[in-house]
């Protein structure tokens, strides 16, 4: 059954057509990812409207295509000009340009192209065997549950996202509050429309989704007028070779870096709002706490390439995963995702793997050939990146902009829909200036209707609203949304060493364990009792004067 | 008083809170179904008023802002300092109004010829005016042609 699913979805993906979209998009995301400004989102959701008239497959494989990329273009940028290209390579510019200044660029990008594809491959793998087992796990979710599992994903998205818990939260009960308005879906009345039109028939999300993102992002980039005339390098060309073979070696030697980092990143992907932006300083983190020379970080060691571009790759699988097995989008490159599955009538959920296996499949798929064609385009796509940083930021903008607005249109063929683009770009780009996080708000547009929907379906079930809170899988994603949402608030006082901050995991062990406890199955139960168990256990250390 | 930025932003999302719990008591109640329509946007206006309110406590509590170095105290300062977001907004603004007359292939070219010549340098417009035309007529032509998608048509041009 597999194994025809496979068959099927290689037959689906391998196709010429599908090859070169593959091979264009990944090309496009390693310009974007390099391209200090530009966003790996925005290069997602920018290909949405492209690829509305492709099949399904074929869509979505060209946006993989483009996140991939993405993910893998910010290293170059990071170690020819010590610019990060993205959020997610922040770290990799620690040591990779101080190696490309001694003389090492081919050494350094090497690294980076090699650990992103380990990444990116180990993330695949895990994608392949857990999204299935956690749509399993998803099939005895209820309404309830499900309810509670989106307001979970919106409470540690802005816990996550942003320094301002509180900020993180208005932003994504606006984005709840913008998918309100219009027709509501189960009885058909109008909500918030004030007698208008465009109103009552509602905004269209993807329009929401390049506004917010693309269009404020833009307007950021142009913001200050000296910097917006400035291109990033003014280097005429690159003589760079990547160091492949010496790169592998070093890989193999350093396996344990590689192994660490895949799975901070994956780990990272699965949790909502916690993306490649944060992964690659916690694995840049680790790597130097496990070295056995961490003063070398900083000044061109291996590791310090190695960590952050094996976790950013990784965490894209981890962000898969949720949006897979149960609709939910890890962050906001798989929220896009989630759009165009939407725009082709397709709902994930549990039942996605199940009902649509041929699809499902040819994401794994399409994740896998991503990989492999972001290996094989990075020395090809160096020469264009050199090209490309010599474009003035303004005229990329300009540019990008336009397209946005004939891509919006062609979603629906509405010019109503450029309107929504215009109001949501100026709504973006005033939270952006104002410190409020665009995460939630994505989360909140996406979800909205998924929480409205199971809100309805549980109440006409049974009109009791405890059992929002006591079922066992609503009550775990409650406690699990209270502790994240206490999250910030934690951190901020354990670096100020109060006491209470020492029983923050015991008490979420201890909490997590009661609803695990309830679930059926022996496996639950022990988990509960480990959870327990390890909850004494750092307690036990706390009042003996030991680090919890 | 000095009120701090938050603090302003925080009356203005309590304002608007208000005007969306009035306008959900316009929601029609149909007979029909279990879950009244107006009883999720009413409880996410609740939830925002609270978060709202929590908001404005904490930007009472931080105090006025921090002078800054950037000089966004007069209107010209100001003027200067969103100069280029004023102009990319207008401009789209523009643009959506003269699509009914222009079309999108005019009108995108003319926004993007408008946008570079305003934050760019003046002795571009040459390229500006190339980039223009071969950017949007490139994209029209993928459009139309390759995705088969009709691109609005001007009443003034036809095309």
């Amino acid at each position: 059954m597999i194994l025809d699913n496979l068959t099927d979805a290689v037959a689906q993906i391998a196709t010429f057509h599908t090859i070169i979209l593959m091979i264009i998009g990944t090309g496009a995301g390693l310009l974007a990812g390099s391209i200090p400004g530009f966003t790996i989102a925005m290069a997602v959701v920018l290909t949405l409207p492209f690829t509305f008239s492709m099949p399904p497959a074929q869509g979505l494989a060209m946006m993989i295509a483009v996140l991939v990329g993405g993910l893998s273009g910010g290293l170059m940028s990071g170690i020819l000009t010590g610019i990060p290209g993205t959020p997610s390579s922040v770290a990799t510019t620690f040591d990779g340009f101080p190696m490309a200044r001694k003389g090492d660029p081919g050494f350094a990008l090497g690294l980076g192209v090699w650990s992103s594809f380990c990444g990116g491959f180990m993330s695949a793998v895990m994608l392949v065997l857990f999204a299935p087992q956690l749509a399993r796990i998803g099939l005895e979710f209820q309404p309830w549950d499900f309810f509670m599992l989106v307001i979970f994903a919106l409470t540690v998205t802005a816990s996550l996202s942003g320094e301002n818990l509180v900020k993180g939260l208005i932003a994504g009960a606006v984005g709840l509050l913008a998918r309100t308005v219009g027709e509501d879906e189960a009885v058909g009345v109008g909500r918030f429309d004030f007698g208008s039109d465009y109103l009552l028939s509602g905004f269209d999300f993807i329009a929401v989704l390049i506004g917010l993102f693309a269009f404020s992002q833009l307007l950021s980039d142009v913001r200050d007028r000296k910097a917006a005339r400035t291109a990033l390098t003014d280097q005429r060309k690159v003589e760079v070779r990547i160091e492949h073979r010496r790169a592998i070696l070093a890989l193999i030697s350093r396996w344990q870096t590689v192994l660490r980092s895949a799975l901070i990143g994956m780990f990272t992907g699965i949790l909502p709002g916690a993306g490649g932006s944060i992964a690659n300083i916690l694995a840049y983190d680790q790597a130097k706490k496990a070295s056995k020379d961490p003063d070398s970080f900083g000044k061109g060691n291996p590791d310090g390439i190695i960590a952050p571009e094996t976790s950013n790759n990784a965490v894209e699988g981890g962000t898969l995963t949720p949006l897979m097995a149960l609709g939910i989008p890890g962050d906001v490159t798989s929220a896009i995702i989630l759009g165009a599955l939407l725009m082709h009538d397709i709902v994930p959920g549990p039942t996605f793997i199940a009902e649509e296996p041929v699809l499902a499949y040819s994401i794994f798929v399409a994740f896998f050939a991503a990989n492999f064609i972001m290996l094989g385009m990075q020395s090809a796509m160096l020469r264009v990146f050199v090209l490309v940083t010599k474009i003035r930021m303004y005229m990329l903008a300009a540019v990008i902009l336009a397209f946005a607005t004939i891509g919006v249109f062609a979603l629906n063929n509405s010019v109503d829909d450029l309107w929504t683009l215009f109001w949501f770009g100026l709504l973006g780009f005033a939270m952006r200036q104002l410190g409020f996080p665009l995460a939630p708000m994505i989360l909140g547009v996406v979800l909205g209707n998924v929480a409205e929907l199971n809100l309805s379906r549980a109440l006409a079930i049974d009109t009791d609203v405890t059992l929002f809170f006591t079922r066992p899988w609503a009550m775990f994603f409650t406690i699990v949304a209270l502790f994240s949402a206490a999250f910030p608030l934690y951190q901020s006082q354990r670096d100020k060493g109060l006491r209470w901050t020492r029983f923050y995991a015991p008490a979420m062990l201890v909490a997590v364990a009661v609803p695990l406890s309830l679930m059926d199955g022996d496996f639950r139960k022990i988990l509960a009792a480990i959870s327990v168990a390890t909850a004494v256990y750092l307690t036990w250390r706390v009042l003996n004067g030991k680090t919890a | 008083m000095t009120l701090n930025r938050d603090t302003i932003v925080a009356i203005v999302l309590l304002l608007i809170c208000g005007g969306l719990m009035a306008a959900s008591f316009q929601i029609r109640e149909p007979d029909y179904g279990q879950l009244s329509p107006a009883a999720w946007p009413r409880a996410i206006v609740v939830a925002m008023t609270l978060l709202s309110a929590i908001y404005l406590v904490q930007s009472l509590r931080a105090g006025p802002d921090q002078e800054t170095d950037e000089g966004t105290k007069t209107w010209g300062e100001f003027f200067a300092h969103w100069q280029n977001v004023i102009y990319v907004f207008a401009l789209f603004l523009g643009y959506l109004l003269i699509i009914p007359w222009l079309g999108m292939l005019i009108g995108g070219t003319l926004f993007v010829f408008l946008v570079l010549t305003a934050l760019g340098e003046i002795r571009n417009t040459l390229l500006h005016l190339a980039i223009a035309v071969v950017s949007i007529g490139g994209i029209w032509l993928l459009f139309t042609h390759a995705l088969g998608v009709l691109l609005p048509r001007g009443d003034l041009t036809g095309f």
